[in-house]
């Protein structure tokens, strides 16, 4: 038995591309050394904003964000609480504001909706604001979602379009036509999609592809419910704090700040420095943020190029093989990132440029 | 405070006491920490100031072992609540093991850390109630919590009490209720008649153990207060408060329902391994040690090097064994520092080593008989509450496992559970016995991923006072 | 005005001077160091709170369950690891 396509990593990217490619007719098998979302894609803030995506992604962030928002309707009910919300980018410092001011000039000039606004009309949008905030960036059409409920929205969608879903079953490597070795034997397929994150790298390396990856350790700070603090999405002109309150009172505080880990022990630490850090970041942009107590600090490993854009497309050389992944913030638009890369595994045109890896390979080939 | 610490010794129970103290006196540099005001644990746990308490075989033990730590000249920081532990392997790949590094606040609530070249876990045990209907009622409170409302605070639970679970510690909380005056409604062990007759031949190794529980069964029987044996309860009820309990046999019959303002209910003690998974230290599941254990070697090392585990924590054995386990790890962690010579140390070591031994074992058998029972976790009926912080009922639980949830981090994601302020430890034993009933055991089920903070820390204790420069925010995302 | 001497306080200790303590703005008295949540229990405020999904109570008495949360000039402690002192301002959670 042969599938038409095996892809390997179940996060939002992988999942996102079986669904499509499956529900066009193709006998799928999705493959994942864990369980569903549990890596990045289940780790991550859910932060849904286009004033943290790079310029060059909004086109695509955009599409996702209505993807997440209205995911019961095409993923068979399952949801992630996506929310729709404003979303403001605080500059606190001169230099910040410059940036701020630049950078929402970019992103508004690849079809983000964001205008400067003034520190009074920022505390409008968000009292919960510190008056400390110079100017915001104001994106009106911002939100987030609560990563954690991925997987389990995926899951019943995959089924039911009939991948067949295969967690806790590591890939060991890939021979030619391809045939997979897995923790469940062998399996062969007609096509191969590599979705690993992080161990993209690794992965590609499986087909004597040199694919450099560098691997972010993201630290996510969580406080207990709290009295309702603030009511939009927010962060600052360096992209370095990500702030949000869910509808259960919890706050998620992110942003991008490193802890300890790698790809062969995952996060292993939080670095109380890094921990500090960002904390402190979130309660100056939000003073309220003080009376809560922090639950939980967690980690989470991203992918990231050389040119800190995406890895999405054809492998190279190797016919019949692709590749998607290491998005930075990829959450935000990974939805959409797989459907328009099923497009082009099918044979159509994708309705957006795909992010081709050539670009990318190291110069000498791995042995 | 930038030296660094030979030991440092977590939690000052009797573990942890006798640690400090064999490590002081032997001149090494150790620091103990307790989120008490005064050390003593739980079992030796000491009233407030000012509170002075008829003296009792326990009072007497306790102040022994602290009279001792004082005179050792071992560090003190009491009233800390450590956030935070890193260093030992949790470092960057290809860096050697740093230092052991705790994090805190301090009895006053302003941030401190402290470095270690060793570092020994007493955290001791917490309490596993298995949720029944009604079990969040206010008035509904552990057995290990009665003992500490009466031996450290001086306090009755209720004045109709019903007293509920299994082991020694039900009938000696039962006793010392009548002795200061509460009415006993009813004793419920789960534990039946040729369960105790079992365990007697291992309890004889402890016949002052053995003696004092006599005495409590004698009492009770003088009082005529109830003991259903073999059962359990199958409800509490009232309004807002507790006014009630319902009571049934194991294998099933009639239910009685008798009226109470308290009920003292307590499934068997687990482990405290929340820093030892941090490290990410090996753990070894042993029903017969309250569960999952840290995995060590006959001196208490663990599988990380440098971090040492003794006292209940590193597995029950009952608070006879715990001053033994702390010395013999103690011992240990000097020898590897190179502060005491192997011959010195086995000489030191061995009398310890027979202490332990011995009292070990009267502690296993009661270990056994506060094991889990799965009977209990199969009766939660589905709209009964199991995770109480986040509200997951048991049939959420079910949706969950059912939707494909196979593991302990994904249960927490698809459902929540063990996701609020406790992390797990109200809600983690039955959590994880539901999902070892579908993938073939609790060492299968596993458990969540440890992580900081080992308990909430305020906010603004954590951040102090701070300039908006001295955050290093570090280069900015790429646009 | 709910008197110290409570039922529940075993006779035959020696305690210090009681202090007057208010919660939800009812004066209570509790000898000064006593344990937030065993005052509350001997003043017979059992009820300490509601959670998302249950009241809250005391459970655990040793700072683990984060079932005794209460408000102590309106911040949020656990009562079974807060002494009483005079004074002080409790409020459910």
């Amino acid at each position: 038995m042969k599938y038409d396509v095996a892809v390997i990593g179940a996060g939002v990217m992988g999942c996102s591309t079986a669904l499509h490619l499956a529900r066009a007719g193709m006998k799928v098998v999705l493959l994942d050394r864990g369980p569903i979302c549990r890596e990045a894609s289940g780790v991550n803030a859910g932060t849904l904003t286009m004033q943290m995506t790079r310029a060059a992604l909004i086109p695509y962030a955009l599409r996702a964000y209505d993807m997440w928002l209205r995911m019961a309707e095409w993923c068979d009910g399952g949801h992630v609480l996506a929310t729709a919300c404003p979303g403001l980018s605080v500059a606190f410092t001169e230099q910040e504001a410059a940036m701020l001011e630049e950078r929402a000039r970019i992103r508004a000039a690849a079809g983000a909706p964001i205008k400067i606004v003034s520190t009074a009309r920022a505390r409008e949008i968000e009292p919960g604001l510190s008056p400390q905030a110079l100017l915001a960036g104001h994106c009106p059409m911002d939100g987030f979602a609560s990563a954690y409920l991925t997987g389990r929205a995926f899951r019943p969608a995959l089924l039911n379009a009939g991948v067949d879903l295969r967690e806790d079953c590591a890939v060991q490597g890939v021979d030619a036509g391809f045939t997979l070795d897995t923790a469940a034997g062998r399996m062969d397929a007609r096509r191969l999609v590599l979705a690993g994150g992080v161990w993209l790298g690794e992965m590609a390396g499986w087909l004597g592809v040199p694919l450099p990856i560098k691997t972010l350790i993201n630290q996510l700070v969580v406080t207990e419910r709290m009295e309702p603090v603030m009511r939009t999405v927010l962060g600052v002109a360096s992209g370095l704090l990500s702030l949000k309150q869910y509808a259960n009172g919890t706050v998620l505080i992110g942003g991008g700040w490193q802890g300890i880990g790698d790809n062969t022990r995952g996060g292993i630490a939080v670095k109380p420095e890094s921990f500090l850090g960002n904390v402190r970041l979130a309660a100056h942009a939000v003073p309220a943020l003080r009376e809560a107590r922090v639950v939980r600090a967690w980690l989470g490993l991203e992918a990231e190029t050389a040119d800190a854009l995406p890895a999405i497309g054809p492998i190279p050389g190797v016919a019949d093989a692709w590749i998607i992944g290491s998005v930075h913030s990829g959450y935000t638009s990974g939805p959409y990132m797989g459907r328009i890369l099923a497009q082009a595994i099918l044979g159509e045109a994708p309705e957006l440029p795909l992010f081709p890896i050539d670009r990318l390979l190291a110069k000498e080939k791995a042995a | 405070m930038t030296a660094i610490w030979d030991i440092a010794v977590l939690g000052a129970g009797p573990a942890g006491m006798a640690a400090a103290t064999e490590a002081a006196q032997r001149g090494a540099k150790v620091v103990l920490l307790e989120e008490s005001p005064a050390p003593g644990g739980q079992v030796y746990r000491a009233p407030p100031p000012g509170f002075v308490m008829p003296a009792d075989a326990d009072r007497r033990a306790g102040d022994g072992l602290r009279a001792a730590l004082a005179a050792s000249g071992a560090a003190q920081r009491l009233g800390v609540r450590i956030w935070g532990v890193g260093g030992g392997p949790l470092v960057p790949a290809g860096e050697a093991p740093a230092p052991f590094r705790l994090d805190g606040l301090d009895a006053e609530g302003r941030p401190f850390d402290l470095t270690a070249r060793a570092l020994l876990l007493c955290t001791g045990t917490q309490e596993r109630i298995i949720p029944f209907p009604g079990w969040t009622l206010p008035g509904v409170m552990g057995l290990a919590a009665a003992t500490i409302l009466f031996k450290a605070q001086g306090m009755l639970p209720g004045r109709r009490v019903v007293v509920a679970g299994a082991g020694p510690l039900l009938y000696a909380v039962a006793a010392k209720l009548l002795k200061h005056g509460a009415a006993v409604a009813a004793v419920v062990d789960l534990a039946s008649h040729g369960e105790w007759l079992r365990a007697l031949p291992a309890l004889s190794a402890r016949p002052d153990l053995l003696a004092r529980g006599a005495a409590w069964r004698a009492q009770l029987l003088l009082k005529g207060v109830p003991v259903h044996a073999g059962a359990r309860i199958t409800a509490a009820e009232g309004d807002a408060v507790l006014e009630a309990v319902r009571v049934q046999k194991l294998q099933g019959g009639p239910e009685r329902r008798i009226e109470a303002d308290s009920l003292c209910i307590g499934h068997g003690l687990v482990p405290a391994i929340e820093a030892s998974r941090a490290f990410r230290a090996r753990h070894r599941y042993e029903p017969g040690l309250g569960g999952w254990v840290p995995a060590l070697d006959a001196e208490f090392r663990s599988t990380v090097p440098g971090l040492l585990v003794a006292g209940d924590g590193a597995g029950l054995r009952g608070a006879a064994a715990a001053p033994a386990s702390g010395r013999i790890a103690a011992l240990a962690a000097l020898r590897d520092l190179g502060l005491m010579s192997s011959a010195t140390h086995a000489v030191a070591s061995a009398p310890h080593r027979r202490d332990f031994a011995q009292a070990a074992r009267a502690g296993g058998a009661m270990a056994a008989m506060m094991a889990l029972r799965p009977a209990l976790v199969a009766a939660i009926p589905p709209e009964t509450l199991v995770c109480r912080c986040e509200g997951v009922t048991r049939a959420a639980i079910d949706a969950a496992l059912d939707e494909g949830a196979l593991s302990m981090n994904q249960l927490k994601q698809f459902s929540r559970c063990g996701m609020g302020p406790c992390q797990g430890r109200l809600c983690g034993e039955a959590a994880a016995e539901l999902l070892a009933r579908r993938v073939g055991g609790r060492e299968a089920a596993g458990f969540a991923t440890g992580r900081l903070p080992l308990r909430p820390v305020p906010m603004d204790a954590l951040l102090g006072e701070f300039d908006y420069a001295d955050i290093p925010v570090p280069a900015a995302a790429p646009i | 005005m709910v008197r110290g001497t409570s039922p529940l306080r075993i006779p035959g200790i020696i305690r210090p001077a009681e202090i007057s303590l208010t919660f939800e703005g009812q004066t209570l008295r509790a000898p000064e160091g006593e344990s937030l949540a065993a005052a509350l229990l001997a003043a017979g405020k059992r009820h300490l709170g509601d959670g998302p999904h249950a009241p809250r109570g005391l459970v655990c008495m040793m700072g683990v369950c984060q079932q005794c949360l209460v408000r102590v000039e309106g911040r949020l402690v656990q009562a079974c690891l807060t002494p009483v002192r005079e004074g002080m301002r409790v409020s459910a959670a």
